[in-house]
């Protein structure tokens, strides 16, 4: 967060929380909502659009089948031995080891995203975080200038927030 | 949480009573716990003796001699990848259907999972004569200059295994992360803080990170799922592949991956059903989950059966003088008990839980759930042992005796299996809090129209 000061607010319900982010979103100040569970309308709201961690798992995914048909084929010709009449390089036999390539590296490439994009791990948690965030209660931390604080809590208290507290930003 | 909600008479489930009884579990160890724990270490110092023994004197200890080059170990690899499937089956599967029962239920299942594949994982070790060469199956660059042979279904189980317990463990962990940072939340000790705090990598559950959470669970979801079927197709071609009577068959693939589905669910009830009573979850594990698992059951318990039926079928139409004579053998033959022990427990008994009182009985579902996980256990013992004791050569037939250190070690397993277990339900949230809480209608002061 840019500016000097955090305004964070606790809310029980739900819907209070949604109307203060949306008067947070038409005063155009940077915010950030925290919630004990995912929620879609939340989601909507303060993050409309697509994940790219799709991308990159779909990248590990053909590496992951390039690799493994590259690896059992390099192989075979590296010790080119025929058994059992069948060719060195058996297409059908390498299937197994392409498709658990694929699954793999997919699977490794989503964490690696997951990791990215969430910005974990994250050893100081963002300021505002509050333990209650984990339990039942959702917050909402708005960015702002020392003579903006007053304006931002009272719109957090009249939309019902039951705390408001403020803290310097990082 | 539908269900739970609406069946629950003490109090509707909120937020905060999902992570008052989750996090319940984790408060400082009783008695039974230390006991459970104690027996559990018991088993692993038997089996761990055992195998010292057999790595010292020799493989012969493990009665395996021709023509049984595969016995109880690889029986003991089937069983715990079998066990391993219907965690990932709970978890990815009917996550991907949407399937609202699975929630209270999936968090164990894919620890099970995890710990099914570690145990599972030391069987072809343990059955190596030379354990400390396990490598040589990894393709790895060697002065050499050998590969292994990438058209073995033995090296594409060595992919398949790894590969599923890599996926399965990293669904687990990020699965686990939201609930481990509840559970930091709530930590009282600085070991549990220290703990917690490293484990849930700093996730505070702000907009941003259930955003690409959310995606990235649903991928996990979509990569775990074709390993569902892969895994133990995959193990079943270690078998269908090569020419024995009674392995060589197309319908191995569907008839081990129902049985492992069948095997896998009636371990989730043998452990949810104590863990509940422990810790109290009935208002999250209702009758309608034990209802929803049960008819699961059934309807493996029926394609397996099918199965059964159809080798044999199968044996009698193609007229194979080899293959008709194994089929007559495991009913008739010295063996027998093993198939009819096999028989009853997986075709028979399953068959009351058409009664639905029956479906909710707890303690009757406890029983039934162990008398499958016999039943599985022999079925394999059938597939493997049976059919290698009566192979082409009839001076090469054999009957076979388990030995102690068998035993042992399969004891060991389940040890191996109960202590990992024990320890992650004491350390870490055994039932899922976030996705409990996604399916309960969320709060707020006015209506909520839903969306």
């Amino acid at each position: 967060m840019s500016k000097e000061k955090a305004v964070v607010g606790v809310f029980s319900y739900l819907d209070d929380l949604i109307s203060a982010v949306r008067a947070t979103q038409k005063a155009e100040r940077e915010y950030r909502v925290y919630s004990p569970v995912r929620n879609h309308e939340l989601e909507d709201l303060t993050s409309p659009g697509k994940s790219p961690v799709r991308f990159v798992t779909m990248t590990g995914a053909l590496l992951g089948i390039t690799g493994g048909f590259s690896l059992a084929i390099l192989c075979s010709l590296d010790w080119p031995m025929r058994v059992s009449a069948k060719d060195v390089v058996s297409i059908p036999g390498f299937v197994v080891i392409g498709y658990e390539c694929t699954i793999l590296f997919g699977a490794i490439f989503t964490l690696l995203a997951l990791f990215h994009f969430c910005r974990l791990p994250d050893v100081l948690r963002k300021v505002g975080y509050d333990p209650r965030f984990s339990d039942d209660k959702f917050g909402l931390v708005v960015a702002c200038g020392s003579p903006e604080v007053e304006g931002v809590a009272s719109m957090m208290r009249g939309a019902g927030a039951e705390e408001v507290e403020v803290r310097d930003a990082l | 949480m539908s269900h739970a909600a609406s069946e629950s008479t003490a109090e509707p489930v909120t937020y905060k009573t999902v992570n008052d009884a989750v996090l319940r579990m984790l408060e400082p160890p009783k008695f039974g716990w230390y006991l459970m724990l104690a027996t559990c270490l018991l088993c692993v110092a038997i089996g761990a003796v055992c195998w010292t023994r057999q790595i010292l004197l020799g493989i012969g200890l493990a009665g395996k001699n021709n023509p049984f080059g595969w016995a109880v170990y690889i029986t003991n690899f089937v069983f715990w990848v079998g066990i391993a499937h219907s965690g990932t089956l709970i978890s990815a599967v009917l996550y991907l259907f949407r399937a609202n029962f699975r929630q209270p239920i999936y968090r164990l299942a894919e620890a099970m999972t995890v710990f099914a594949v570690l145990t599972a994982g030391l069987f072809p070790i343990i059955h190596l004569g030379r354990p400390w060469f396990f490598y040589f199956l990894m393709p790895y660059p060697n002065q050499r200059a050998l590969w292994p042979n990438f058209r073995s279904p033995l090296l594409w189980d060595v992919f398949a295994v790894s590969t599923y317990l890599t996926v399965s463990a990293v669904f687990f962990f990020v699965g686990l992360i939201p609930d481990i940072a509840a559970a930091r939340d709530r930590a009282k000790t600085w070991f549990r803080k220290l703990l917690y705090s490293m484990a849930s990598l700093g996730w505070s559950g702000n907009h941003s990170q259930w955003k690409h959470y959310g995606a990235a669970y649903l991928l996990f979801a979509a990569f775990a799922t074709p390993l569902v079927v892969s895994v133990h197709s995959v193990v079943s071609w270690d078998f269908a592949v090569s020419i024995v009577p009674g392995w060589h068959s197309t319908i191995f693939p569907p008839y081990f991956v129902a049985g492992a589905i069948f095997s896998g669910v009636a371990m989730v009830i043998t452990l949810i059903i104590p863990l509940r009573a422990a810790f109290k979850l009935h208002p999250l594990i209702t009758p309608v989950h034990f209802d929803a698992m049960s008819k699961l059951i059934l309807v493996t318990s029926g394609v397996v059966t099918y199965a059964y039926v159809t080798e044999f079928y199968i044996a009698w139409f193609s007229n194979n003088p080899f293959e008709r004579y194994q089929f007559w053998f495991r009913p008739f033959g010295e063996m027998k008990v093993a198939f009819w022990v096999m028989f009853t427990c997986n075709c028979i008994f399953p068959l009351t839980l058409w009664i639905k009182k029956l479906r909710t009985n707890i303690v009757w579902l406890f029983i039934l759930s162990i008398i499958i996980n016999i039943g599985m256990w022999f079925e394999r013992f059938n597939i493997i042992v049976q059919s290698l004791g009566r192979d082409y050569l009839p001076s090469a037939w054999a009957n076979y005796s388990i030995t102690m250190h068998e035993l042992g070690i399969t004891l060991g397993a389940f040890g191996w299996f109960g202590m990992w277990m024990t320890l992650f339900i004491k350390f870490f949230p055994a039932v899922a809090i976030a996705e409990i809480k996604e399916v309960i209608p969320p709060p707020t002061r006015h209506h909520h129209s839903g969306h």
